[in-house]
């Protein structure tokens, strides 16, 4: 039994089975070890992680207002720029970020919005406080898994759910399905997956099913008369109307990004610049989800709502600002430092992990360079217990939470939450052998 | 204020036949301030429709898609252009100051700079670029062949040796190191027979055409027809096309001429 | 599985329309594998132990195996054996796996079942046909979910269509029952008659001619390859 204020949660024991369960179901994810091919089971713990419900009141309301800010900046950053002429976001750190796309100048998405599905990181501190990690805005992935979960322990512990009043999460595919609805410029929505051996296909082929899309790859595409056409194998075309994209925008239109992109649709940017077809997310988004920019996110909920924000950001210097420099040359051996050039948990240091001379190398790696870094104060997150052998063990977890922008900003009432399996590890990457849990939000 | 008539045309013709062909050509002059197209008219064979829009650099992009068997693909522009200096252009986009795909300078290039700007007493952007093209014509010498449309700054600058690509790139990376924003031009100008590319200059105000091959400032025997960062926003033709074809000819010819 | 309102009307794609092509056939050759090598176990463990060899000639395939055993468990079990019954089910789930918002998860759900029976039964003591019964109960399964969750009946159509092609091309080459052939045959003309025209799947007029009147006339019996390939060249010239 897991003890909450006031109550008793039952929770789900019977892991093996619902493993099974998923198993069958196909529930899987791809990658690459030495050059070949796998696909591996993404390993469940039933232990969930339960959020009660005035809580998740707030971390929505946080996190809606977190989406919005980020929507609102990246028009911004692409129209006027408004919040760079008004010195709130510096404009060095926009246009050297590698997700800032000038081909997306002046284009306008359908219903303006960028970032569909934001996929906002957090973690729960020490002290109970939720953080924010990081934003996705590009292609957040993750949300397939536990809503087969959900799924199959309803189905395998059909107790578990009838004595805890947990907030239904199947509504995802309905959420997702409104948004793509919302800005479809006329035809089907399709969701476009780079194929079969992607790591996330499961997925792409799960969300397909549940929302209706169709799924497809760039093979069967076109464009002409700057619209999107799927051929059919009678010698027709169907229009697509708004194209959920799994690859990311380098790779999206050879003509106009990479050209050696063997993925992507030719021309698609003519037809989305004309406004013919919505892309989910919209294009450029990556400038808004930088390290460098993440710091200036709380500044942001200010400028373009007028509101605090309330969920806070990890603690963050950046060395770019003098005062902020001097803390964190004196401090360095305590913060983390992280490169906002690099992606994909490279370019980040532990200042304790350095020796005295390294830490006397990289202050003067900052000073020369203090636009590069973004410094935080290490947080101390809450470990969450998983299943181990039988026995209940604690591990570091994060918590992905998906916000859906459509006619309205709506959060899911669920989430990814993803540990690491190995004791002493923050990385909780699902290809680095961390599994998940199912996110349970309280209805009472 | 001059009146030009230009004409391009390039003939592409491929070893076999190709099919699901979906191209975005730039080469329709561009109209701003300085440069009104009086006319300008099209054509593409095959025949094929197309749909016209303007990119976030501000160029025409004409796409279309050929689905059907085809060994060849001609475009050709006619038309005239009335140029005029005296008034100037003001379409500033940020990303101009910073370094871009070809541009990104290695550590030659960048020594390079920082001996030239030491030696530079200048403070008008203008005049930093013709400081620093005075230097680099000395350097690097014109020679076609050695380099190709995917050469970047740094590589050629190591060569010592290019066309008018790689001077335009090469300026443009010591443009921006000393913190001066500029862009990449293709187009068509009197000296030069096939497709000719060049830069400008951001004076703080409006844009300063120079041509590095040539080092000397542009004059209104010059035809914008595309521009961006560098080489890579301005290729006059992008395609993708399937097929069992594994050589492709491309056929430029282009005039300018003054109208009377 | 709760899904949202599905709205699509008939779009399917060429690459989809030839994966589920190849589904059909593919299920169906495990499904066709697994029982004749049931009805071969039969004579084999007590009237003609050499009786396999027949099932090698109906192949061209020469007698690596020395045993009847050892012939069984590579037949149903070697995945690397293009003729087993594993193959089979790997490539059909291959062509499965893409198909997945067209066939639904629970479909999808049967295929990975019956690869993990296959290769959980690999190893039980107990006699081969004992293992393979369950398998067919879950092939069982995934022909009728199948049929029940798929709304869009030009992918009913031509999956159940590639089965059939799938089984009356093993029956010609297995040698089985001229009736059983007939049959096969006629459900197959029933299901080619619904694709539509100008598509992948479309039947070529002449072969099916030839092809029908083979089998009418029983000449097919001992010209067998001729048959197969007219079965082959069934769809020539069909819009692809």
């Amino acid at each position: 039994m897991i003890k909450m204020k006031n109550r008793q949660i039952l929770p789900v024991t019977n892991a093996d089975e619902i493993n099974q369960l998923l198993r069958r179901y196909g529930v899987k994810f791809g990658v690459y070890k030495n050059g070949q091919f796998k696909e591996q089971f993404f390993p469940f713990d039933p232990i969930p992680r339960i959020i009660e419900s005035e809580k998740f009141k707030v971390i929505e309301k946080g996190l809606v207002q977190r989406a919005d800010a980020l929507n609102k900046f990246l028009f911004d950053i692409y129209h006027g720029k408004n919040i760079i002429r008004d010195g709130i976001v510096p404009e060095d750190f926009v246009y050297i970020s590698s997700g800032y796309l000038p081909q997306c100048e002046g284009v306008t998405p359908p219903e303006n919005i960028y970032s569909h599905i934001s996929g906002i990181d957090l973690v729960e501190g020490g002290d109970g406080e939720w953080y924010i990690l990081e934003d996705n805005l590009r292609i957040p992935s993750g949300a397939s898994y536990p809503l087969i979960a959900r799924e199959l322990t309803r189905a395998a512990s059909p107790d578990v759910f009838s004595e805890n009043g947990v907030v239904d999460n199947r509504n995802y595919a309905k959420l997702l399905k409104d948004t793509m609805d919302f800005v479809n410029r006329g035809g089907i929505n399709a969701i476009l997956t780079p194929g079969r051996y992607n790591a996330a296909y499961f997925e792409h082929s799960y969300l397909a099913e549940l929302t209706g899309a169709a799924l497809v790859q760039n093979d069967e595409l076109y464009v002409e008369d700057n619209m999107l056409w799927q051929k059919t194998y009678s010698g027709g075309k169907t229009r697509i109307g708004a194209l959920y994209r799994r690859i990311s925008d380098e790779y999206l239109d050879p003509l106009t990004f990479n050209s050696q992109s063997l993925i992507g649709i030719p021309n698609l940017m003519e037809a989305y610049r004309s406004g013919n077809v919505a892309i989910i997310n919209s294009l450029g988004n990556g400038v808004a989800d930088d390290k460098g920019i993440y710091y200036f996110v709380p500044k942001m909920i200010e400028y373009y709502l007028g509101e605090k924000a309330i969920l806070k950001n990890a603690p963050t210097y950046l060395p770019f600002y003098e005062e902020d420099r001097d803390y964190v040359l004196k401090n360095i051996h305590k913060l983390v430092i992280k490169d906002v050039a690099e992606a994909g948990g490279y370019g980040v240091v532990f200042g304790s992990d350095l020796s005295e001379e390294k830490l006397a190398d990289f202050r003067k790696t900052i000073i020369n360079e203090p636009r590069r870094f973004i410094a935080q104060e290490v947080i101390d997150f809450k470990d969450l217990p998983i299943l181990e052998n039988g026995e209940q063990v604690m591990r570091k977890a994060d918590l992905r939470a998906f916000v859906l922008s459509g006619e309205t900003t709506r959060v899911w009432a669920s989430g990814l939450t993803r540990f690491s399996r190995n004791p002493d590890s923050f990385v909780v990457n699902s290809s680095q052998g961390g599994g998940f849990k199912d996110t349970w939000i309280l209805s009472r | 204020m001059k009146l030009l008539n230009f004409s391009f045309s390039t003939k592409l013709t491929f070893d076999n036949y190709v099919h699901n062909h979906s191209f975005a050509l730039r080469c329709m002059p561009i109209e701003s301030e300085v440069q009104h197209i009086v006319n300008c008219e099209m054509s593409i064979s095959p025949f094929v429709p197309t749909k016209i829009t303007i990119d976030a650099f501000g160029n025409t992009v004409t796409a279309g898609y050929i689905s059907k068997e085809h060994r060849f693909l001609d475009f050709e522009i006619n038309g005239c252009a009335e140029i005029d200096l005296s008034k100037s252009k003001t379409d500033y986009m940020p990303c101009y100051l910073y370094q871009s795909e070809y541009t990104k300078p290695d550590k030659e290039l960048t020594d390079f700079y920082a001996d030239v700007s030491a030696k530079c007493n200048a403070k008008d952007p203008f005049e930093r670029a013709v400081f620093f093209s005075d230097i680099l014509s000395d350097i690097i010498q014109y020679e076609k062949g050695v380099t190709d449309t995917k050469t970047t700054a740094d590589l050629a600058f190591e060569l010592k040796k290019g066309v008018c690509q790689d001077f335009s790139h090469i300026m443009l990376s010591l443009l921006r190191m000393d913190r001066i924003p500029c862009r990449y031009i293709a187009g068509l100008a009197a000296c030069d027979g096939e497709t000719h590319s060049w830069i400008e200059v951001w004076d703080g105000e409006k844009w300063l055409g120079f041509d590095p091959a040539n080092n000397c400032p542009v004059n209104e025997d010059y035809l914008v027809l595309s521009q961006g960062r560098d080489f890579g926003d301005c290729s006059i033709d992008r395609g993708v096309m399937f097929g069992a074809y594994t050589k492709q000819l491309q056929l430029i010819t282009s005039s300018l001429t003054t109208a009377y | 599985m709760d899904t949202v309102t599905i709205e699509r009307k008939s779009n399917i794609s060429t690459e989809h329309s030839s994966r589920i092509y190849w589904l059909g056939r593919y299920t169906e050759r495990a499904f066709t594998t697994l029982k004749s090598l049931e009805r071969l176990y039969d004579k084999v463990i007590d009237r003609d132990p050499e009786h396999y060899k027949k099932y090698l000639d109906c192949f061209g395939l020469n007698d690596i195996y020395g045993d009847y055993k050892k012939f069984f468990r590579s037949f149903i079990f070697d995945k690397d054996n293009c003729c087993s019954a594993a193959y089979s089910l790997e490539r059909a789930y291959d062509n499965g796996i893409v198909l997945r918002e067209e066939i639904s998860t629970d479909a999808l759900a049967y295929l990975q079942l019956a690869k993990d029976k296959l290769e959980s039964s690999e190893n039980t003591p107990q006699g081969l046909v004992v293992a393979m019964m369950p398998l067919e109960d879950i092939l069982y399964g995934f022909y009728g979910c199948f049929a029940d969750h798929v709304y869009n009946g030009e992918i009913r159509d031509i999956f159940f269509c590639a089965k059939s092609v799938e089984r009356v091309e093993l029956y010609i080459r297995l040698k089985y029952r001229s009736e059983k052939i007939l049959s096969e045959s006629e459900r197959m003309c029933e299901f080619l008659k619904r694709i539509p025209e100008n598509t992948p799947y479309r039947y070529n007029e002449k072969n099916l001619e030839g092809l029908m009147k083979m089998i009418y006339s029983k000449e097919y019996i001992g010209r067998e390859s001729e048959a197969i390939s007219l079965i082959a060249r069934l769809f020539d010239g069909g819009a692809i």
